[in-house]
């Protein structure tokens, strides 16, 4: 299975229409994270470190559904904390659902064998199960044995109910390319549509600010793990943010192309930093001066690669030069030229 | 301000009235008019908007919940030590009804 057609459609003719229109900021992804209490504590993880009292505040479907329609984005990302936690998400998604948007629900899949039944298979809802490696590397990453076969046993069970299921997996310093290569192939072997992948950055309040992959060697690792890709590899992701991984060619970010809504607001600048918030995306557009924020433009961004930051900036590059459309068109139609 | 605004744990303010409040402090804006912080109240509903002139003094009460929570100081830790935190934060999730 790949990503359905009307997915790609729905993407490409957004785009599209925000560059006739002359909209020079436009959303691509909205991060929606309506909690951020997790049921793992990865080390290292910014996103769950608040007191108690935070941790048990939920953004409510209404809330949610306003986020998705102020922005306007084609495709709503739910990562959080942990999602399946929350007793309302199914609300949520099928809100999201109807409103025609594409959900990539992020989870570590402890809960989700025992919540599928609360949930419809539709080309509009993905299950992205968080997955960092083979057992090994997954179990050590998420600080809990055991945590890697729950998971593969609740990708097996979605697939099997015709869910649309992807993996996310995040690289951090010391991952060994070999290993990671044997895990797509993993991946590929169990039936996931597709794969996404991103170097870890630190997080401005993460409490891990060492474990974090530097530029350099961030390019280095991605080349040696994406270069002569096997046949089968699939990637839910743009071809050229792969290539920009790998160093072949180089963005500045596009910040407000993945913008987060949580319990604080809307976050400023991106997913990661956490320099403020807004009250509405439109305060958020206007009043956040993303000339700060970038690479060379701020030291919390030097290192920074991630996809939440470059994956909208490489779409940007398919629609916006012929360049950039050709080489989005060979890197998908012969992936293993790479 | 700023380091408040950083901290990842509740913080005390006492405020001009003589009231102090217990929250986190989640947001900030220092070039408004006038400049003012966002917090959630420890034990009550929604949120506060406090100016600055308004605020007397700061105290970081709360525990800092980043602190210790690194993957070296994970990984520095002893096998058996590792086994019994990742129990104990399986059991909390277990406990409310996560797992
Ligand atoms: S599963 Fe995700 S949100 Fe939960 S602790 Fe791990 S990295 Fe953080
Ligand atoms: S480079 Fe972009 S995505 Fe990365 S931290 Fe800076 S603003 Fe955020």
């Amino acid at each position: 299975m790949a990503v359905p057609v009307s997915q790609m459609y729905t993407v490409a003719t957004y785009v599209l229409a925000q560059k006739l229109k002359g909209v020079k900021r436009y959303p691509l992804v909205l991060m929606l994270e309506p909690l951020f209490r997790c049921n793992l504590a990865c080390a290292g993880c910014g996103k769950i470190q608040y007191p108690d009292h935070v941790l048990d505040k939920r953004l409510t479907p209404e809330q949610c559904w306003t986020a998705a329609e102020e922005c306007g984005a084609p495709i709503v990302s739910i990562p959080g904390g942990e999602p399946l936690i929350h007793p309302e998400m199914p609300t949520i998604v099928k809100g999201l659902v109807e409103r025609k948007k594409y959900v990539y629900l992020c989870t570590n899949a402890i809960l989700l064998e025992r919540k599928l039944d609360d949930y419809t298979p539709s080309k509009y809802l993905t299950f992205s199960i968080h997955m960092d490696g083979l057992r090994e590397e997954h179990d050590i990453a998420v600080c809990r044995d055991g945590v890697y076969e729950v998971a593969v046993r609740a990708i097996k069970a979605a697939l099997r109910r015709g869910f649309r299921v992807t993996t996310n997996t995040t690289l951090f310093d010391d991952a060994d390319p070999e290993r990671v290569r044997q895990f797509f192939d993993a991946m590929m072997e169990l039936g996931v549509e597709g794969m996404m992948i991103s170097p870890g950055y630190s997080y401005q309040k993460a409490p891990d600010q060492k474990n974090f992959l530097k530029r350099q060697r961030t390019r280095e690792l991605f080349e040696r793990i994406l270069h002569a890709p096997k046949k089968g590899w699939r990637f839910n992701q743009s071809p050229l943010f792969l290539d920009f991984l790998m160093g072949k060619v180089d963005y500045q970010c596009t910040p407000w192309g993945n913008p987060t809504y949580n319990i604080f607001g809307w976050q400023k600048p991106c997913y990661l930093l956490q320099d403020g918030y807004a009250a509405t995306f439109t305060e958020l557009i206007e009043d956040t001066n993303w000339d700060n924020y970038g690479t060379g433009r701020n030291e919390k961004c030097a290192d920074c690669m991630v996809h939440c930051g470059y994956e909208a900036s490489a779409v940007n590059d398919t629609f916006s030069t012929l360049r950039g459309f050709g080489r989005t068109v060979v890197a998908t139609l012969m992936p293993t030229a790479r | 301000m700023e380091l408040a605004f950083d901290y990842r744990g509740d913080v005390t303010l006492e405020v001009t009235s003589g009231e102090k409040i217990e929250g986190y402090i989640f947001n900030r804006n220092a070039v408004a008019s006038p400049p003012f912080l966002q917090l959630f109240p420890k034990g009550q509903p929604g949120e506060m908007k406090i100016p600055y002139p308004d605020i007397v003094a700061i105290a970081f009460t709360g525990e800092d919940t980043a602190s210790g929570r690194s993957w070296e100081a994970w990984v520095r830790k002893k096998e058996s030590e590792r086994k019994a935190e990742a129990a104990r934060i399986a059991g909390e999730a277990q406990a409310r009804g996560h797992l």
